[in-house]
């Protein structure tokens, strides 16, 4: 095009951006930013308000966005202390005290709520000394739903229930006993708790030793099921396979009218004469720092709290409402059920807003989940504490980065006078056209990988949690290299880890290699029969997404439900707890992994043996060699060269398989078959964010898998 | 340079060996193919093959592509199963027997040496698979390596190798075998014509001492011509002469197999046969008169008899003062090579080109010339038109 023609359209461009802008600048004055974690029903509860209260307000605009609930803290950690992000979000209570801390949460305006008009218990937990953080909207926890075709009444203690008279295989009682967010019900009442008032681990007390000998007990009566999940206990409850499951608000939608069932709070334990309290968790409308000096946003935070709001939230959204006066509405009287989790929040105890409540539940349910394999609760609970204190355990002093700087310096300064010496003008300026063409390229390169790289890096110099990182020098790598003081092979150790996560690549690659090859020789055999058709039945565990294939095959090693141990019993084998035992569990991992990897090893074989003349192999027929005698000594050496990279990339993927190990085995039994990857991410995400560590953690990995490569190299130089 | 001095050795190695009874040789066997049809999908490649090799005999299968040579010999080593008809070595059915039962050595037109071995256990191979001492296999090894020169090159790989060397390597592998029977599928054609002269004397040679029956598959006629003892003509799945090698030149049976041998191939012409006189008669065609003997013929001379007359480049000479003449022709190319000389005319303008053969020292012709045609008649073959099968009396 003209140059003058190139200058109009860039003069349009300019003209239509700043209209744009300006047009931008306008809508933002006039909107508000909403954030929530709400799906379904909640979500169009929440879609209602937002409408009324446009039209109560004409030319406003609320934008709301729903925001997947794990990724929530993280979004908004990193997007409300600088101004980003919404100006309002609905969130629980429980995480009020790491929002303050990271400045994403404001306190709420005085004469925003009336205290008057909502429960205390609610109240109490959005506050924090003495002023209110939040807006209450609604109240959750569990209580107990039972089938009153098979319970006309509801029970008066655990035990009645457990001793209902019931048709042959029917569940007196199902719910997600491995959970500790369940079992502090049960905790409660016999006088425990998880977390004392300063934050220190409870549940190591007398009363957690005897709520643990009632789980145990509950099990091995078959009083409830084992290996409970969310989905499995629904799915008793709703065909009538269980009497009573212990559930929230939410079970609500899963169940539909599939069981005629009412719901009644928690009852008593006779053993020990109190109720079970459930935790309470409560939802309240936050605003940001940037929001709170918005008066719109200020606005719709008083309208969600308003009367009107709660009858929607508790009509639309099926929401046990904080508001008292919602509760005189005809519409909010007429449903037992929201009733009925309206009464149990009266005996309710609100979660600990602590940060360090994050790091209480992974040790507790792995104590929970010991003592229901039978093992010695009061020991467990001993070693839940260990490992609390563990991940608690405040990050070492900060050092001077001084010694590292200075280093660094000297570093690059050898660096720049190597380059410097090397290079000479002549042969830089005669590179510039290339260079010109790969510019671009090395860029995204290193933007994509190698800044990441060195980020990470760097963060591995660096300890402590989220706010209060601060550099150590390599503290963490000599930490995890003396497995931060406690036995060199004790659990979530270093080198315990890396022992497991060697036998797990191993074992894999081995097996990856043999089926892999085996297949491929078979399939390439021209006597097959409908070749094509069983090369695409046996690609489909590679095309199928390996968290898809993951989580069928954990369903499918479950004890009692799993389609492996029906299997197995066909043949007379006692059904197997598969996720109990260290070998079992192991066993299912590679399994999977066998499952989801032979087809790469297969079709690689399949290429190299197209590699292979066909005349060297009738040449050894001819010299006398059997079929397997060609294969071991003529193809398998010739396919050595194909393979030999492959299994190393195999066996990179395997080292760091996550997905595998995460999602069927999740580490069990206790942590046991954890690979090193697994126990970064631990690290970094459930143990209050310890990225320091974790870095230090996936350096180490990086590390070790560089001189693993290089060796192999090695070994593959000197075989040719 | 190189290859002088492999050959010296070579010649001193079997100096050497004569001397020594290592490689004496072993009881030969006969090699019998019957009645071999073997079709691949819907192509019929052998239509009913017989082939008899005698003990230590030299047989080579010659023909253009896809006449089914090859699937022959596939077929004899039990590569290929055969539809119907049946192999025999040595007396014994092996029909039904897997190659590595048959006690048989292939040597490949691509060679197929193992690549990821040496030299050495190239060589090695089949016998350490047979499980024959250490001892033993390291006797044969160096035994053959010095029979083909191959001794400095044992320890390398087959890429490191030159193509000579790798068929050397290839022919050593079959050898140290000692099998009953060697099979060769084309093994110069991979090579440069110089080496392939070479090679092809040493193939020979080394037959002669080792007294093992061979089948040899080529397309080539020079290989055919040189090393069969006996020579088996195939055209399209089956077999059209068979006989010594100067047999089937001076006396072809058909047509195919009078213009496969000898080059460049037969003159050949359209013909009607007349009768000039008592006992004299003429295939006249193309505005040429060919003399025939008629004792040779007989009675398969009739007047009007449509034929096509054949008469080699080296049979044709120019008309001498008494010799017969054919005809005249006018020179259109000659193809100087030296010592002699190839000189393409025509009798008739739209007729056939006939190809002369002329020695440099009998004088040369220029472009344009009109020769005038002789040839001796015990010299000129008649094959019937229609048939192409040759005519006797």
């Amino acid at each position: 095009m003209r140059p003058r023609l190139w200058v109009l359209v860039l003069v349009a461009l300019a003209c239509a951006l700043g209209l744009a802008n300006t047009a931008c600048e306008d809508i933002t004055a006039r909107t508000i930013v909403v954030w929530h974690a709400y799906r379904g029903d909640e979500e169009r509860a929440i879609e209602e308000l937002a409408s009324r209260f446009e039209k109560a307000h004409p030319g406003t605009l609320v934008e709301l966005l729903a925001v997947p609930f794990e990724a929530y803290p993280a979004k908004l950690e990193a997007a409300a202390p600088h101004g980003h992000g919404p100006d309002v979000f609905i969130d629980t209570h429980g995480r009020l005290g790491a929002y303050r801390r990271e400045h994403v949460v404001a306190p709420t305006p005085p004469d925003v709520a009336d205290p008057a008009q909502y429960d205390t218990i609610a109240l109490d937990a959005v506050s924090e000394g003495g002023r209110l953080f939040a807006v209450p909207l609604s109240t959750k926890c569990v209580a107990l739903y039972y089938d009153v075709d098979l319970l006309p009444e509801p029970p008066a203690t655990l035990e009645d229930l457990v001793a209902a008279k019931l048709p042959e295989g029917t569940l007196p009682l199902a719910y997600e006993a491995n959970s500790a967010y369940f079992h502090a019900a049960l905790l409660s009442a016999f006088g425990g708790r998880l977390l004392d008032d300063h934050g220190a681990f409870a549940f190591d007390s007398d009363a957690g030793v005897r709520s643990l000998e009632l789980v145990h007990e509950l099990t091995a009566k078959h009083a409830i099921p084992a290996e409970p999940s969310g989905a499995l206990v629904t799915q008793l409850f709703a065909s009538k396979q269980a009497a009573a499951v212990i559930g929230g608000p939410w079970l609500r939608s899963d169940l539909g009218d599939k069981v005629r069932y009412r719901v009644a709070p928690l009852p008593k334990i006779a053993r020990s004469g109190e109720l079970m309290r459930p935790l309470l968790t409560v939802e309240g409308a936050m605003l940001t720092p940037h929001g709170a000096t918005r008066p719109l946003a200020v606005d719709f935070v008083q309208f969600l709290g308003s009367k009107e709001a709660a009858i929607v939230l508790a009509t639309v959204g099926h929401q046990v409402v904080a508001r008292r006066d919602a509760w005189t509405d005809p519409a909010l009287a007429g449903d037992p059920v929201l009733g009925a989790f309206h009464d149990a929040v009266r005996s309710s105890v609100p979660m600990s807003s602590s940060t360090r409540m994050q790091a209480a539940w992974v040790p507790a349910n792995e104590a929970i989940e010991k003592a229901l394999r039978g093992e010695d609760p009061r020991a467990a609970l001993a070693e839940a504490r260990r490992r609390f204190d563990d991940a608690t355990k405040p990050p070492p002093p900060p050092s001077s980065p001084t010694p590292a700087l200075v280093v660094l310096g000297l570093v690059l300064l050898a660096a720049s006078i190597q380059i410097a010496r090397r290079t000479r003008l002549a042969d830089v300026k005669a590179s510039l056209p290339a260079y010109r063409y790969t510019a671009h390229a090395v860029l995204v390169v290193l933007v994509l990988v190698v800044v990441p790289l060195l980020a990470g890096a760097a963060t591995s110099l660096f300890a402590g949690s989220r706010d209060d990182m601060r550099y150590v020098g390599f503290a963490n790598y000599v930490a995890i290299l003396t497995a931060r003081g406690g036995a060199l092979l004790g659990h979530g150790s270093f080198y315990l880890t890396l022992l497991v996560t060697v036998l797990w690549t191993l074992l894999n690659v081995t097996l990856h290699v043999a089926i892999g090859v085996a297949l491929g020789v078979l399939l390439s055999r021209p006597l097959l029969k409908l070749r094509a058709a069983y090369r695409a039945l046996l690609v489909l565990p590679w095309a199928v997404p390996s968290y898809v294939t993951a989580l069928a095959w954990k369903g499918m090693f479950h004890r009692q439900f799993g389609a492996v141990n029906a299997l197995l019993g066909l043949v007379g084998v006692h059904p197997i707890s598969w996720f109990s035992r260290f070998s079992t569990a192991l066993t299912a991992n590679v399994t999977t992994n066998v499952w989801l990897g032979f087809p790469f090893m297969m079709v690689v074989t399949i290429g190299a043996l197209t590699s292979i003349p066909k005349e060297v192999l009738e040449a050894a027929e001819v010299d006398g060699a059997t079929r397997w005698q060609r294969f071991w000594r003529v193809t398998l050496p010739l396919l050595r060269p194909a393979l030999l990279p492959a299994v190393v990339l195999g066996g990179i993927w395997t080292f760091n398989m996550f997905n595998v190990v995460f999602l069927v085995s999740g580490g069990e039994p206790d942590g046991e078959t954890d690979i090193l990857v697994s126990e970064a991410y631990r690290w970094a995400f459930t143990r209050d964010a310890q990225y320091g560590y974790a870095a230090a953690y996936a350096v180490l990995i990086f590390g070790l898998l560089w001189l693993i490569t290089r060796a192999t190299r090695k070994w593959q130089g000197a075989g040719t | 340079m190189e290859r002088l001095s492999e050959h010296e050795k070579r010649r001193a190695a079997e100096r050497a060996d004569e001397a020594s009874p290592a490689s004496a040789p072993k009881v030969a066997m006969r090699c019998e193919a019957r009645g071999v049809h073997k079709a691949f999908g819907g192509t019929q490649v052998l239509r009913g093959v017989d082939l008899s090799v005698p003990d230590g005999g030299f047989a080579v299968l010659v023909g253009s592509s896809g006449c089914g040579k090859s699937t022959l010999l596939r077929s004899i080593a039990g590569l290929e199963t055969v539809d119907a008809g049946s192999i025999h070595l040595a007396g014994r059915d092996v029909t039904r027997l897997a190659p590595r039962d048959r006690d048989i050595a292939m040597v490949f037109q691509s060679y197929a040496l193992y690549p990821h071995l040496s030299v050495r256990d190239n060589l090695a191979f089949g016998l350490k698979l047979r499980g024959v001492a250490r001892g033993e296999i390291e006797a044969r090894v160096r035994e053959v390596s010095q029979m083909l020169g191959l001794e400095a090159l044992l320890d390398r790989l087959p890429k490191q190798l030159s193509g000579g060397q790798r068929q050397r390597v290839a022919m050593g592998r079959a050898i140290a075998r000692r099998p009953t029977m060697f099979l060769f599928d084309e093994p110069l054609s991979n090579l440069d014509a110089a080496l392939r002269a070479e090679v092809r004397v040493d193939i020979r040679r080394l037959h002669d001492r080792l007294h093992a029956t061979t089948v040899y598959v080529t397309h080539d006629q020079v290989e055919a011509m040189t090393l069969a003892d006996t020579l088996w003509v195939m055209n399209k799945g089956l077999v059209e002469q068979s006989g010594p090698p100067l047999e089937v030149y001076e006396r072809p049976r058909t047509r195919f197999v009078a213009t496969f041998l000898g080059s460049p191939a037969m003159n050949l012409l359209d013909a009607k046969l007349v009768r000039k006189g008592a006992g004299a008669w003429l295939a006249e065609g193309a505005d040429l008169a060919v003399p025939l003997d008629a004792e040779r013929f007989g009675s398969s001379l009739t007047e009007g008899r449509e034929v096509t007359v054949g008469v080699r480049p080296h049979d044709l000479c120019v008309a001498q003062q008494g010799t017969t003449e054919l005809g005249e022709i006018v020179v259109e190319v000659v193809e100087a090579l030296g010592f002699e000389s190839y000189v393409h005319g025509w009798a008739r303008q739209a007729g056939p080109s006939i190809v002369m053969r002329l020695d440099t020292a009998a004088g040369s012709v220029r472009v344009g010339e009109r020769v005038k045609l002789a040839a001796a008649p015990d010299k000129v073959h008649l094959f019937d038109r229609a048939t192409g099968a040759a005519l006797t009396s």
